[in-house]
């Protein structure tokens, strides 16, 4: 507990940690607040300023141009388009911020709405990269934080001297690790509700739109954390078998129980040398939450193929690439940071 | 004074690993305020019996008995007699054992380690048992280490704490395992005072040694064993000066 207590004790984090943990969390708040934000097209389109209405009048009677307006519900960046019917040029002039258009044709704007327009033309027009990121994020995390308490539990059957606790948990671990991930989601998502006769968007509510999603992403949520669980048992095991076995006998001899010797001795000790390859397998598992296309939960991958079939760029692989990078990079960032302050006593 | 002759008596102790016999037939017996040192050579047995008494190793076969009760009877691997849960948590818990390797646990400060049992096994409160895991830490003389962790403290400092720890369960024998083997010569003194201490003070002590001085100093009766046998028992002055047994003659003249 007091391992805990001194990671939440944010007043004594080193200023550097602090930085990185309050920019961190600023992205994640704006992030969200603007993911909630919802601007319409008429809008943005009421905010016009009159020289745009006018090309907007303009362009409704031409027959050889069409215009395109686009606009993203995160509400920062929208950009109006014109293409010439028969050419692919794409002439981008104005640029608008939460749903206000300004005019950009001189200097400054223009280069600024030129680069806004390139860079949001990159992640995607109607559907956007950054939407994916959320379920990425949120699938990761929880499957990962169950599965890590449930592999503890696998871990200490796995090393019970009950012979048939531990045969239970290893044929577990070697049935999770034996199988293909994505076999196993489909197993959860269309096998076990045939064989059931259930459907997991009856878990919510019958009116609700979304529940067909909701479902799909509950049964991942099932899968990922089924299979982290196998793996991460692994880890504990080996870890928690790291420790001298000197420290076991010392608490036997103190009179220590089993449940006490695990909980205070054994588990703190070798919490620590989990850190470095719990990490590896949380950075394996943002990787395989990809397999959710397959079910068709629109994380970063889903998302980016979408976008390459339903607006030919073919360039979106690459922030989708570098968005997993970024989402790497903090997370092995985090985990250093908790391995180091884990080690005080070293 | 006491209502029990032996506070601690092993009867027709067998322990073996696999075909290889560790103990054959330990019979010992220990009064209340004794001190008793294990001397021979390695691999005679001597941590293996010390480890057997407090159910770090399962005996093979044989008797234990604590205060003149029987506290375990086992025969060829099977268990015959085991006193009851409670009896013999507290049976066990009248017996504080030091490691030769200190087994710190080194993600507890000074403190906490000489705490932590006190609370979760003896379910002291926090106050109380921090008050005696002060007092005893200073009667090792480590009062000014209190809040730091192991891996910052010397060997000698290390083995006090540890014995710090043991005290703290307030056991009525302390079982010492070789204490002073995994310590810089120089550092072994240190510790080796504070069980000097511990000894007049009237502490029951086995303590399994090859600190021959020591042996001869504070022990009221010193133990030869070798093959697993006890082949000699005697005061120290009687054993060091005139040993009988072939072995031993030729121990101590190696050692000494």
């Amino acid at each position: 507990m007091s391992k805990f207590k001194k990671l939440v004790d944010f007043k004594n984090w080193q200023k550097s940690t602090k930085t990185v943990a309050m920019v961190i969390l600023a992205i994640l708040v704006v992030i969200f607040v603007l993911s909630s934000l919802n601007v319409s097209e008429q809008d943005m389109l009421r905010n016009a300023s009159p020289e745009i209405e006018q090309i907007i009048e303009d362009e409704k009677t031409s027959s050889r141009k069409s215009l395109t307006i686009t606009y993203n519900d995160l509400g920062v960046i929208s950009y109006i388009s014109f293409t010439t019917s028969g050419a692919s040029a794409l002439k981008e002039s104005y640029v608008g911020f939460a749903g206000g258009i300004y005019g950009a044709d001189e200097g400054g704007w223009k280069f600024a709405g030129q680069m806004v327009n390139y860079t949001y033309r990159m992640l995607g027009t109607g559907e956007n990269l950054l939407h994916g990121v959320k379920l990425t994020l949120l699938l990761t995390t929880l499957s990962m934080i169950i599965g890590a308490i449930f592999s503890v539990f696998l871990a200490l059957g796995k090393i019970s001297e009950n012979k048939v606790i531990s045969k239970l948990s290893s044929a577990y671990i070697f049935f999770f690790r034996g199988t293909p991930l994505l076999i196993q989601m489909f197993v959860i998502y269309f096998s076990v509700p045939g064989i059931f006769g259930f459907a997991w968007r009856s878990l919510f509510a019958a009116g609700d739109p979304e529940a067909v999603y909701k479902g799909a992403f509950i049964a991942a949520l099932i899968a990922f954390s089924l299979n982290a669980a196998a793996y991460c048992a692994e880890i504990v095991r080996a870890a928690i078998q790291s420790i001298d076995k000197g420290q076991n006998e010392a608490a036997k001899a103190l009179g220590m129980g089993y449940g006490q010797m695990m909980r205070t001795i054994i588990i703190p000790q070798s919490i620590r040398r989990m850190i470095p390859p719990l990490c590896n397998e949380f950075v394996m598992m943002i990787k395989d939450v990809s397999l959710v296309f397959a079910i068709s939960l629109m994380d970063i991958t889903t998302i980016s193929k979408t976008i390459m079939t339903s607006e030919g760029n073919y360039l979106v692989f690459i922030p989708a690439l570098l968005i997993y990078l970024v989402i790497t990079a903090v997370f092995t960032f985090i985990f250093g940071k908790i391995e180091k302050r884990l080690s005080i006593y070293e | 004074m006491s209502d029990y002759q032996y506070i601690l008596k092993t009867e027709n102790l067998y322990k073996s690993f696999g075909t290889l016999e560790v103990l054959r037939d330990v019979n010992l017996s220990v009064k209340k305020g004794e001190v008793i040192c294990i001397i021979g050579p390695s691999g005679a047995g001597k941590s293996t019996y010390l480890r057997s008494l407090n159910q770090l190793e399962k005996i093979t076969s044989g008797k234990v008995f604590i205060k003149d009760e029987l506290f375990l009877h086992r025969e060829h691997n099977r268990t015959i007699h085991r006193a009851e849960p409670d009896a013999q948590k507290a049976m066990l818990l009248e017996m504080g054992m030091v490691f030769q390797r200190f087994n710190l646990f080194p993600h507890k400060t000074v403190l906490e380690n000489v705490m932590i049992a006190q609370v979760l096994v003896r379910k002291k409160s926090a106050e109380a048992a921090k008050k005696l895991a002060i007092e005893i830490i200073e009667r090792v003389g480590l009062s000014d280490k209190l809040d730091v962790y192991p891996s910052k403290l010397s060997g000698g400092q290390q083995q006090r704490v540890a014995i710090a720890r043991a005290l703290a369960m307030e056991p009525e024998i302390m079982l010492f395992d070789e204490p002073t083997s995994a310590l810089d010569p120089e550092l072994v003194g240190e510790v080796l005072n504070v069980m000097k201490g511990l000894a007049k003070q009237g502490m029951t002590m086995l303590v399994v040694t090859h600190e021959m001085g020591f042996a001869r100093e504070v022990a009221d009766r010193v133990v030869f064993m070798a093959d697993g046998m006890i082949l000699e028992e005697n005061t120290p002055k009687e054993l060091f000066d005139h040993p009988t047994n072939e072995k031993a003659i030729s121990f101590l003249r190696s050692v000494l």
